[in-house]
């Protein structure tokens, strides 16, 4: 590899500086026969001596010989060649004139194999690293990343001081870092370059390279002179007997597959080994069977169970560090643990972002619901399906509205209208009439819930419908290579704190809410004093809908919109007011913070199955509902129950 | 003679509203005695105390001979002790018949696989207490159908089914007409020969005829004790009622 | 019991005549070749649901309990024998299948074999622990009834004990099924996740029984399991127990202050029903052939409850009345039976629509006729439509010594 840091060397007095203009042609008549018909064995040697004689014409000459765009022509000369129809066009390799026509017969083109064109490459990257084009130095850059060679560092280093192009200098100072890393001169150089790493993938990736073991076999159970020992390997045993057989360090098992075909091959009129073939139904009776066999030298012998414990007993597998350097290893463990561990902290910030939006989506879908039930104390089981008419309304919109701007601008309000008519509508028709029967109203609504399920999809179908966010909302927020969030997330959350915000005003600042107030913590009451229930009652069930509906837009961006939509946020906006509290708008914000952070939590646990993330979640709050039946904000005062 | 009941330093208080302050209360067997008080004095809230459907803050609850402390047992266990209630609003399971509503208070094991296997009770009883209360008649009727005088009295008829040692009834009297006041009364009385019975009444002439000890309870304490002559002559009294009642 | 007049009662002897008349009519059609398999199949799985229905009558309709959970035992009575039934066909199959090889197979082989061929779809070669005993026939019929009944007791235990009621305990249920089934969902629940166990229609060791006589089995089966159960469940309601039900039903805190521990009582209804559902699923999914997760969700046990409030809370028969008309008018819309309707711009197609009418008519019985079907009945017997109220007579008579 000296070659090419002098190849470098060479290159880089050619640099910047004036340049001698010199021919390349002389130069590879020198070593053309080397040239035709260049071997892996001696192009290093070849572009050494091209190098040597410094012309400027080298670097298009290796870039055509690579893509094999170089003959020689019967007088020996090289040209670049351009194959048309039956002849070559030729061009002259120092003066880039046109040197007319040749027989295709007449001049033999150079076809470097993949070895020589490797070693073209490489040492083309070193042009390529100063090249005038930022792409073609970017390019280099790539490559270099992908195939990284320890010589071509000092390249690399000279060519950062010149770089005009910051950006491609920070890349080069990066690259630089890693390489001298993984290949710098001296320990101390690559361990300061380790410290200096930072948490991109690619400098994550030089550190596990550094840190990349083999698994050895260790005879007599030590590691091999001067080899750092990463840990003993966590194979089981019958995994290390393999590899102990496969070294040829103990006697190989006989398989069961192994046994039973050497029984069936020895099977002569029903007998095996003398005995009859039906009695071969257990493993007992073919092992002993199989011994018979053995013992009659029509099978190989099992080795002794002693053997194989003794071999397993004094081997050692072992996983050792490809790198010699203790310091350079230590340094490296250190910084590997320092990455973990942010990208821990990392991981924990954009869990709790999930779970924030997952919380916000909750919130959303069980505000309605809470209020309702709060307010009636009636459990509304098409609430759902309610979140299903804001989605389609959505849809609707988008259809006959093609900007998704303004369709959005448009959906929300209608939606929230749709929805909440649709909620008046249940109430008056319904719910009204069904006072003081709250099991009959769960099961009606339910039947409400069946019916506007099915006309969904009579309706529109039973394929999903896409609502499309407007191009603003499209792509995450990355703040980091492991925390990001989509906007529509984040859009998301801001809805529900509009909402929130909404809420409390409304219950609050205004008579309504006073009235809804009143309505909910003592009924009696409340109607005595000249609240009429009912229409409080109508108005909250409008509401409450309402914001079903505005819940069903927001859902549908993120997810895609189904008649069955609703039903799968049913139960989790049901647990939502359960476990927050009945009644209270705070209750069920708390309710849906804990619901969303623990499912995320629980799926952060065991993140390949969601499935049971919800079980647990679901076993979880009826736990809780075990230490706090009314919730996590209850309703106060005598009256309460 | 020892106190069946013993409720002493009670306090209970609902949202920062002292119901119940201090309260200390004794009652033998038999015995008839009568609590009186002006609204909000905390009547009620010491008979679901005692019957174990609310829990005080402090204080402690004895009962019987073998000094049990009601304040850790459940409402059925209180009930199976021999405290038996009757509410101020008559509470019948209105959807059965006197027969089933009075079948169900009888004096019998109440644990469900017991009763599932048809175990106690002797329906025999039935008529005689249902004579008792003036409900011979109306056995078959649906406890929904009865006048509200009816239900009281069933109610009534299904405490001493039950045959409690300890009897808490709540305005008993209230919207009876005069021959049903006097009707209850007598039952009252007569239950009392032979059991703790506490009246809890607002109607002072009811009262005077129970011919009884009498409690005044005001803002959740016992104001006075003694009978119904001692305590109307009582000054504080006279100015808790005239003065708020 | 040497006397019992329970079996004097006119909806015990209508129950019982007609489920005789039923299982005998459907036996002469079959054999008549009138009614195909299918229909009889039908027919059973119909009685199974009318038994569960009968257990969700008297866990809601009595004791005002409504669960929204109970199908959830129906189901696991089918994963229970389903397990047996998948087992112990599988193994016969792969034993025949490895007979051909020349050695003859171990019973290590046999269970490999068997334990690929029904995990192979979740990517698993070895028996779960759950199938330790699926190879034993009375173990997995006890598991029919103690593992519905365990999971029953246990939760039911927690919900009452905490005094849980009214929709809270409707939600809480609901939210249990919901665990249940999405647990099965997964493919490490050791019970082939969405893909269920199938096949149960084969019985081991009577695969040499045709199907068309087998689903009469099984019907006589259904029958007689239904109307076991509807005595056992007309004796429960009987007598001061019954009336402890619809008492803890109407007004639980006042039947407290009577000294029952309403707790203990929700608990052995709860509990005891569950294990007829679990009863009524093992005798339904050998009919049906597949029993998965889907069975399970929430909305099979709403709809039980519906056909509970359809046919009439409170009365044993009325729940029998709704699920078989309900089940049976379903199938019916949703098997392409019924005719579409042509309005000219819309036709209107019941397998599409179906699901709208009942979900609109069942608002219409909630809203019109709170006593269902039983209510309608009764009212044109010129009777009131109520608890039968009982005669002192009637009363003495009872076995309640």
């Amino acid at each position: 590899m000296t070659l090419i840091l002098r190849l470098a060397l060479a290159l880089m007095l050619l640099g910047p500086g004036p340049v001698l203009a010199q021919d390349l042609q002389p130069a590879l008549q020198a070593e053309a026969e080397r040239v035709e018909r260049a071997s892996r064995r001696h192009v290093e040697e070849v572009l050494e001596t091209l190098a040597a004689n410094g012309s400027p014409n080298l670097q298009p000459f290796l870039e055509a010989w690579q893509d094999k765009g170089v003959v020689r022509a019967e007088d020996g000369l090289f040209y670049y060649g351009q194959r048309e129809g039956d002849v070559w066009a030729l061009t002259d390799i120092d003066s880039g004139a046109e040197a007319g026509t040749v027989d295709r017969r007449a001049a033999r083109q150079l076809k470097p194999n993949a070895g020589v064109r490797g070693v073209i490459a490489a040492a083309l990257v070193q042009f390529q690293l100063s090249d005038p084009r930022p792409g073609a130095r970017r390019a280099a850059l790539a490559s270099l990343e992908r195939d990284p060679d320890a010589a071509l560092l000092p390249a690399l280093r000279a060519s950062i001081e010149d770089e005009p192009d910051p950006a491609i200098r920070a890349l080069k100072t990066d690259l630089e870092r890693r390489l001298t890393a993984r290949f710098g001169e001296d320990p101390a150089a690559r361990i300061a370059a380790i410290d200096r790493l930072g948490a991109s993938v690619q400098d994550r990736a030089v550190l596990s390279r550094i840190l990349a073991t083999d698994r050895i076999v260790a005879e007599g159970g030590a590691a091999p002179e001067g080899a750092i020992v990463a840990g003993p390997s966590d194979l089981d045993e019958a995994e290390r007997l393999a590899l102990l057989v496969e070294a040829g360090l103990a006697p190989a098992p006989v398989t069961r597959m192994a046994r039973d075909m050497a029984l069936t091959v020895a099977i002569t009129d029903g007998m095996v080994a003398g005995r009859p073939v039906a009695t071969l139904e257990s493993e007992a009776a073919r092992w002993e069977a199989y011994e018979a066999l053995a013992a009659g030298g029509a099978a190989r012998p099992r080795p002794a169970e002693a053997a194989i414990a003794e071999a397993l007993a004094s081997h050692a597998v072992l996983d050792i560090y490809r790198e010699a350097d203790a310091g350079v290893i230590a340094a490296a463990e250190a910084a590997s643990a320092a990455q973990s561990a942010r990208l821990a902290r990392h991981g924990a910030v954009d869990l709790g972002l999930d779970a924030l939006s997952l919380a916000s989506i909750y919130f959303l879908a069980a505000i309605g619901l809470a209020v309702t039930f709060g307010v009636m104390g009636v459990i509304n089981m098409a609430h759902g399906e309610f979140i299903m008419i804001g989605a389609y309304t959505g849809y609707v919109v988008q259809t006959i509205i093609p900007d998704y701007t303004l369709s959005l601008i448009v959906a929300l309000p209608l939606a929230f209208c749709t929805a909440g008519l649709a909620g008046v509508a249940l109430e008056r028709l319904v719910i009204r009439h069904l006072m003081h029967r709250p099991l009959e109203t769960l099961l009606a609504t339910f039947g409400i819930s069946v019916a506007l399920q099915q006309i969904a999809k009579n309706v529109f179908g039973t394929q999903a419908r896409p609502l499309t966010s407007p191009d603003w909302l499209a792509g995450s927020w990355i703040i980091s290579d492991a925390i990001s969030i989509s906007w529509i997330r984040v859009a998301i959350f801001v809805l529900a704190l509009v909402f929130l915000a909404a809420i409390v005003a409304l219950l609050r600042r205004t008579r309504l809410g006073l009235e809804v107030r009143a309505v909910t913590q003592n009924p009696g009451m409340a109607a005595s004093m000249g609240i009429d229930p009912g229409r409080i009652g109508m108005l909250t069930f409008g509401l409450g809908s309402g914001i079903a509906g505005v819940a069903g837009v927001a859902i549908g961006l993120y997810a895609q919109v189904t008649s069955e939509m609703g039903a799968g946020y049913i139960v989790q906006s049901f647990m939502t007011v359960v476990v927050g509290g009945v009644g209270s708008v705070f209750g069920t914000l708390a309710g849906a913070g804990l619901i969303g952070g623990l499912q995320k939590g629980i799926e952060w646990l065991n993140p390949s199955n969601t499935l049971a993330a919800q079980t647990f979640m679901i076993l979880f709050i009826i736990a809780f509902i075990q230490i706090r039946p009314r919730g996590i904000v209850p309703q106060k005062g005598r009256f309460a129950q | 003679m020892s106190a069946l009941l013993e409720v002493s330093g009670v306090s209970k208080s609902f949202d920062g509203f002292k119901a119940i302050d201090g309260l200390s209360f004794a009652i033998g067997e038999p015995e008839m005695r009568a609590v009186i008080g002006p609204n909000g004095a905390g009547k009620t809230t010491f008979m679901d105390l005692v019957t174990g459907k609310t829990r005080p803050d402090s204080g402690t609850i004895r009962w019987g001979e073998r000094i049990l402390d009601l304040t850790r047992l459940s409402e059925s266990r209180i009930a199976r002790e021999g405290i038996g209630r009757k509410f101020q609003k008559p509470t019948v399971f209105e959807d059965q018949s006197v027969w089933e509503n009075l079948a169900l208070a009888l004096r019998a094991v109440r644990r469900p696989l017991r009763v599932l296997a048809r175990a106690g009770a002797d329906p025999e009883r039935i008529p005689a207490l249902a004579a008792d209360v003036g409900l011979k008649g109306a056995l078959d009727r649906r406890a929904g159908e009865l006048s509200h005088g009816q239900k009281q009295w069933l109610e009534i008829g299904m405490l001493l089914a039950s045959e409690p040692r300890l009897l808490l009834v709540d305005e008993p009297a209230a919207g009876m007409t005069p021959s049903e006041r006097e009707k209850t009364t007598t039952i009252l009385r007569e239950a009392a020969k032979t059991r703790a019975v506490v009246v809890v009444e607002h109607d002072m002439e009811f009262v005077r005829r129970l011919n009884c000890r009498v409690t005044v309870l005001h803002e959740g304490r016992v104001l006075a004790e003694g009978s119904l002559d001692h305590v109307t002559a009582d000054p504080q009294v006279i100015d808790v009622y005239l003065g708020r009642g | 019991m040497t006397r019992t007049p329970l079996i004097r009662r006119p909806d015990v002897i209508a129950v019982l005549s007609c489920l005789a008349v039923l299982t005998l009519g459907a036996t002469l059609m079959a054999e008549a070749g009138l009614i195909s398999t299918s229909f009889v199949k039908t027919l059973g799985k119909t009685l199974c649901l009318c038994l569960a229905a009968v257990a969700m009558d008297l866990v809601w309709g009595y004791t005002g309990i409504l669960s929204l959970g109970h199908m959830a035992f129906f189901g696991i009575g089918g994963y229970a024998i389903g397990m047996w039934l998948m087992r112990a066909r599988t193994e016969d199959v792969v034993a025949a299948q490895l007979a051909q090889r020349p050695l003859p197979p171990t019973p290590a082989e046999v269970d490999q074999a068997a334990a690929t061929q029904i995990f192979g779809v979740v990517g698993s070669d070895t028996f779960p622990w759950m199938w330790v005993f699926a190879d034993m026939l009375w173990v997995q019929l006890l598991a029919v009834v103690l593992v519905p009944g365990l999971l029953a007791l246990v939760f039911g235990w927690l919900a009452f004990r905490s005094r849980v009621t009214g929709v809270y305990l409707s939600i809480l249920t609901q939210a249990g099924t919901l665990a249940l089934s999405l647990w099965l969902f997964q493919n490490d629940s050791g019970l082939r996740g969405n893909n269920g166990l199938s096949g149960l229609q084969n019985i081991p060791g009577l695969t040499h029984v045709p199907q068309s006589t087998l689903s009469l089995w099984f019907l006589w089966a259904s029958a007689a399991a239904l109307g076991g159960f509807y005595v056992l469940a007309r004796w429960t309601v009987a007598a001061r127990f019954g009336s402890a039900l619809r008492a803890i039903r109407d007004d639980e805190a006042r039947l407290r202050f009577l000294g029952y521990d309403v707790e203990g009582f929700k608990l052995v209804v709860f509990t005891g029903t569950s294990m007829a559902c679990g009863v009524a699923g093992a005798l339904y999914y050998p009919q049906a052939g597949i029993v998965n997760p889907a069975e399970i969700a929430p909305i099979a046990s709403i709809y039980l409850a519906v056909w509970v409030a359809i046919g009439g809370r409170g009365h044993l028969w009325g729940a029998i009345l709704g699920a078989a008309a309900v089940s049976l008018l379903s199938s019916w819309f949703t098997g392409g039976g019924a005719p579409d309707i042509d309005l000219g711009v819309y036709v209107i197609r019941w397998t599409d629509w179906w699901l709208v009418l009942l979900g609109l008519g069942f608002v219409a019985v909630t809203l019109l006729a709170p006593q269902g079907l039983a209510g309608l009945v009764l009212r044109l017997a010129r009777r009131r439509p109520e608890a039968p109220a009982r005669t002192l007579e009637a009363a003495r008579a009872e076995p309640g010594e």
